[in-house]
């Protein structure tokens, strides 16, 4: 064995900064001490694309909200006191690349930035919210993120030159890197909670398994400097990947070792007495569009209830050409958003609109009826449905449509309809992820305030 | 070029101008004559574009496509640096657009004569000489979920469907050469799956595959290392598809160290060794030696990179042990050695993997098990019908290289394979009976050949009606390998306008609508008639006289060339005459697919070579595909630049 070449890469792991050990100890017992510790907030992305019907989405006034809630919305009746909506936030302007209105209403999502107009056939914009949330409270939990899509993340369209990635993206884990999201809800389900679908119980973790990884990682490395640049980028996906793989495996041993010593009685739980146990997710037989959104949804919950993650997006369809049988449309949902103010394809959009935030709906709800230290989950989290186009028929930009749920650890003043507000998607993401306790060190993307109005 | 390899990324080359003088190295098998020549070529393509292709761009396109760069198209770079191999699509994308006047605009102050647009034309075909020799960079993927499952039966004889519970292959252009953390889990789940399989308890007596691959357990007081690194060594060949580096082996029996600390058997940890092979990315990813002893620019793949990418183009698995003798002798590229090969892989019926991963993305039809039909308007599109059409489409594609057809059967041909319920969409029930596909002989004209065959029909059609449009594409790009240039963004499909007012119009005359807007009709009055001309038959397939609305259909159309047909069996004639198109684009496609890679600039000239060989063999297409696989750009790859 040469032992020189073995210290070597562990210094050179040190050096990188690759954190393998992780600092579980102050993070997860924040139900433990009691209660004063208090529940950790969770961010929620869900994503519809192509915009809405603005009359049958925005409240006609703040009063209106409450009273007589406009139809698409409909369904968050009952916890509207818990959810807030904001008139006003503007997307990135387009302008260099006019004629990608679709790649870019979801790639600027949760970047608030544009593509780099020099590399554009090649994946260059920055990171995304989520990721940046990830990159700050991921070491805590089993999986840093979760990214969840209905639809294969494929698209084959480079309009305006920009890479097709764009049109199947909203998360980037750096400027180069797309976070590819997970379609089937079997794995999901198998990968986050083990194969009986009961949260802690866990495929067997082999702890020499990490060193063999981390072994592996150092050969990876030496390969990547033989290769083609184009090359390196495919082969930094596979090292993130074995690296979250490492992570995982550690957790999973922290995890194992917390229920024995639990089972011991040698220290409580993480979890509250009185907290809702874990709910039971289903996964649907049929083909059925919204059973699939429900069951992702129903993940997301799980996750977020059993601090299995903290932070998720849910990609609900990318802007390529999808259907809505079970609406009985066969149409695709893009060519009806050129409705040129046609009735009967007005009514289509709005009824795929109401469809999808129906879903949301299912979650958000879900959410608040699951008790969470003194309040419900919902209180804790921070969730946001939207899209990244206002109109689909003009590609207009001027007044996102989103809604917020809960009330991110009362840190946002909810039950509110603010139909003057001033500010950018770039701003907007900025002051959810200050109200979910992430501290910036720049804006995001475009971002030039926050938006305080919305704050307790 | 739409069909380039699987889960591929679409990378564009870098070219360094810088690299021009040390390209042309002596190591290339191309003679002397052929260098000449180009050196000729690439002065009269320097000329022709100081004198023609600059003033035509600054005159009609640079206010647009300079520094803003409209829709993306660049072409002030590509007239600073009109060879590089990023030019090449802003030029190819050019083209398109001038050819089918979609470009310049209508209201542009300039309009180009017709005679100026066909000379642009010809200009940019030119433009390729001014490509640096340059067989490209060896493009890393990842093994797709077929071919890791055939590696892991072939190296350790489990069962491929020990990857069944890896996701999906995505069919598509892009970057989907990725591996996702759930992957990632998912390879050591399967890899651990692989190992309880394979090496038995350490009380019981070793499986076979366990002893060929462990080899004996040394005796007591035996150095154990060494022993390890010996089994590093032959599982490493083997799942690397080449011999390991020293460093490589380093790291391996590091691991079976790791395992010796941790008070594990020597059985054990040559386990987890094994398992580390099994999640490296030089046993996930084809990828190139590391090691590369040369100080030229270009070098030829060594034995084993050939090997490999040879049997996982034509096979989807690992070489077999015929191909791996050859690489281990230093044999493998040598000319006569390698079409040997090409022919007895090709003949072989594993071959029927060329199918599964080329030939389906190249017809468009691997979606067709999933795609959406209107089941009140199709309720006989079941399951079983639609593996048929692709059994079909499998079969034929199979025969045609089988037997070294010519290229133009694919589109004009007398015989198909059908089964009972397949046979009912030709209206042949009566004479094939019963579930098993056959080869079976067609009078019908208008049948025959990829154009009258329901699985591309099918795949080109909407879940409850037909799609001219969509055929007229599909003919163009995947037949005739044309590029057509992508639809404005704000316009609606068809079938989103509003259908009362065109209530009693047929599809033809709704979709002639299309063509009244300026907008659309520049490429519409291209695509359209085509589309029309196989009108008659269905949206899965099935022959008709009249359309939904009960008119009768009319099928007469032309080609973008002027040629006019008025029926489906003209048209395959008319398409089938185009010998040289339709080979060139299929060895284009056939070419990106084994690079994995796009075509770009000297990839062009390169293809111009093989296409005067394939001709002299009357298209012959297992000609075509070893010319492929014998070529320049398959067989080398740049290491510096």
């Amino acid at each position: 064995m040469n032992y020189r070449s073995r210290v070597d890469r562990r210094t050179l792991l040190k050096g990188v900064g690759v954190s393998l050990a992780l600092p579980f100890m102050d993070s997860l017992s924040w139900a433990a001490g009691g209660n004063s510790a208090r529940p950790p907030v969770r961010l929620g992305f869900m994503y519809m694309p192509h915009g809405v019907i603005m009359d049958e989405f925005w409240p006609k006034s703040p009063e209106a909200y409450h009273k007589s809630p406009p139809a698409a919305i409909e369904s968050l009746r009952p916890i509207l006191d818990q959810c807030l909506m904001m008139k006003g936030i503007s997307g990135v302007p387009i302008a260099p690349f006019g004629g990608a209105p679709h790649a870019l209403e979801l790639s600027t999502w949760l970047t608030a930035t544009l593509p780099d107009a020099d590399t554009r056939s090649r994946v260059n914009i920055a990171i995304s919210a989520d990721q940046i949330m990830a990159n700050y409270v991921g070491a805590h939990t089993l999986l840093p993120s979760l990214e969840l899509a209905t639809m294969p993340q494929t698209w084959k369209e480079n309009q305006a030159g920009l890479h097709e990635a764009y049109y199947s993206h909203c998360s980037y884990r750096s400027p180069t890197q797309t976070v590819p999201a997970e379609i089937d809800p079997r794995l999901v389900l198998n990968r986050l909670f083990g194969k009986k679908g009961k949260a802690g119980l866990v495929t067997k973790a082999n702890p020499l398994d990490r060193q063999m990884l981390d072994r592996v990682l150092g050969g990876a490395r030496d390969l990547r400097r033989t290769l083609a640049r184009t090359d390196q980028l495919k082969l930094d996906e596979y090292l993130d990947s074995v690296r979250a793989t490492e992570r995982r495996i550690a957790a999973i041993e922290y995890r194992q070792q917390e229920a024995a010593l639990e089972k011991a009685g040698v220290r409580s739980t993480k979890r509250h007495s009185n907290d809702s146990p874990p709910i039971e997710v289903k996964i649907p037989e049929g083909d059925k569009r919204s059973e699939y959104m429900q069951v992702m949804c129903d993940l997301t919950v799980l996750a977020f209830q059993t601090d299995t993650t903290r932070v998720s997006t849910y990609i609900g369809s990318t802007p390529n050409g999808v259907s809505y049988p079970e609406l009985g449309f066969t149409d695709k949902h893009h060519s009806q958003t050129h409705h040129e103010n046609r009735k009967e394809q007005v009514r289509k959009v709005a009824a795929i609109t109401k469809f999808n935030i129906d879903q949301f709906a299912y979650m958000v709800k879900k959410m608040a009826s699951l008790r969470e230290g003194d309040g419900s989950l919902l209180d804790n989290c921070i969730m946001m449905w939207g899209s990244g186009m206002e109109d689909g028929n003009k590609h207009s930009r001027e007044n996102l449509p989103f809604i917020i749920a809960g009330k991110g650890g009362g840190s946002i003043n909810t039950g509110r309809f603010l139909p003057d507000t001033k500010g950018n998607q770039g701003d907007l993401l900025t002051t959810l992820l200050s109200c979910a306790g992430v501290p910036l060190d720049r804006p995001i993307g475009i971002a030039t305030r926050q938006i305080t109005e919305m704050k307790v | 070029m739409r069909s380039s390899r699987v889960f591929q990324i679409v990378a564009a080359k870098v070219t360094g101008l810088a690299l021009a003088l040390s390209l042309i190295s002596p190591c290339q098998a191309q003679p002397d004559d052929v260098i000449a020549d180009e050196a000729s070529l690439r002065a009269d393509a320097e000329k022709t574009f100081k004198e023609k292709v600059g003033p035509f761009v600054n005159k009609y396109c640079i206010n647009c496509h300079g520094p803003r760069a409209e829709a993306g198209i660049n072409l002030k770079s590509a007239l600073r640096i009109p060879g590089a191999a990023s030019s090449f699509l802003h030029w190819k994308k050019a083209m398109a657009n001038v050819k089918v006047h979609d470009m310049p605009p209508d209201h542009a102050e300039k309009i180009p004569t017709d005679k100026e647009r066909r000379q642009f034309i010809e200009w940019i075909g030119k433009l390729k000489y001014l490509a640096q020799r340059d067989p490209g960079h060896f493009v890393i993927r990842r093994l797709s979920k077929v071919e890791y499952g055939n590696t892991l039966h072939d190296l350790y004889g489990v069962d491929p469907s020990i990857a069944d519970s890896l996701p999906e292959e995505v069919v598509g252009e892009g970057y989907l050469n990725s591996i996702s953390p759930l992957q990632s889990e998912l390879f050591l789940d399967i890899a651990n799956k692989v190992i309880d399989q394979v090496v038995s308890p350490t009380d019981e007596p070793p499986t076979e595959v366990q002893k060929g691959l462990f080899g004996e357990t040394p005796p007591n007081g035996a150095d154990l290392r060494k022993a390890a690194r010996q089994v590093a060594r032959s599982l490493a060949r083997d799942a690397y598809r080449r011999p390991p580096t020293e460093a490589e082996l380093d790291v391996l029996v590091g691991i079976f160290d790791i395992a010796r600390e941790n008070d594990l058997g020597y059985r054990s940890s040559l386990g987890l060794m094994w398992k580390a092979v099994l999640v490296s990315p030089q046993f996930l990813f084809s990828t190139p030696a590391v090691d590369v002893d040369s100080k030229d620019s270009v070098v030829p793949l060594d034995d084993y990179q050939l090997a490999s990418r040879l049997s996982y183009l034509l096979w989807s698995t690992p070489p077999d042990a015929e191909l791996s003798a050859l690489a281990e002798k230093g044999e493998l590229h040598k000319p006569e050695v390698l079409r040997a090969q090409v022919e007895r892989l090709l003949m072989h019926d594993r071959s029927r993997a060329l199918f599964d991963g080329f030939g389906s993305q190249w017809l468009g039809v691997g979606g067709l098990e999933s795609q959406t039909f209107d089941p009140d308007v199709f309720p006989q599109m079941t399951l079983a019908l639609r593996k048929a059409m692709m059994e079909e489409a499998r079969l034929f594609f199979q025969s045609i290289v089988r037997e070294n057809q010519s290229v133009f059967r694919f589109v004009d041909s007398d015989y198909t394979f059908l089964n009972e319920p397949l046979a009912e969409l030709y209206g042949l029930e009566q004479s094939v009976k019963g579930p098993t596909m056959r080869r079976v002989k067609l009078e019908n004209p208008n049948r025959g050949g990829i154009l009258g065959m329901p699985a591309t029909l099918a795949t080109t059609s909407f879940p409850n009606r037909t799609s001219a449009v969509r055929r007229g594409v599909w003919v163009l790009e995947q037949i005739l390998g044309e590029r057509v240039p992508p639809p404005p963004p704000n316009v609606p499909e068809l079938e989103e306008q509003e259908q009362q007012s065109k209530e009693g119009l047929t599809l033809r005359q709704r979709t002639e609508l299309h063509q009244s807007e300026p907008t659309c009709a520049n490429c519409h009055k291209l695509l359209d008639p085509i589309g029309f001309g196989l009108e008659n038959f269905d949206a899965i397939g099935r022959w008709r006289e009249k359309d939904d609305a009960g008119v009768v259909i009319d099928s007469a159309g032309k080609l973008p060339d002027g040629e006019s047909f008025s029926t489906p069996a003209e048209l395959k004639g008319l398409l089938a005459r185009r010998k040289t198109d339709l080979a060139r684009n299929l060895t284009e496609k056939m070419m990106a697919y084994a690079l994995g890679r796009q075509l770009e600039g000297y990839d062009e000239i390169v293809i111009d070579q093989l296409m005067v060989k394939i001709a002299q063999d009357k298209y012959r297409v297992r000609t075509m595909i070893t010319e492929v696989i014998t070529s320049y750009l398959f067989t080398h790859r740049k290491v510096k630049g």
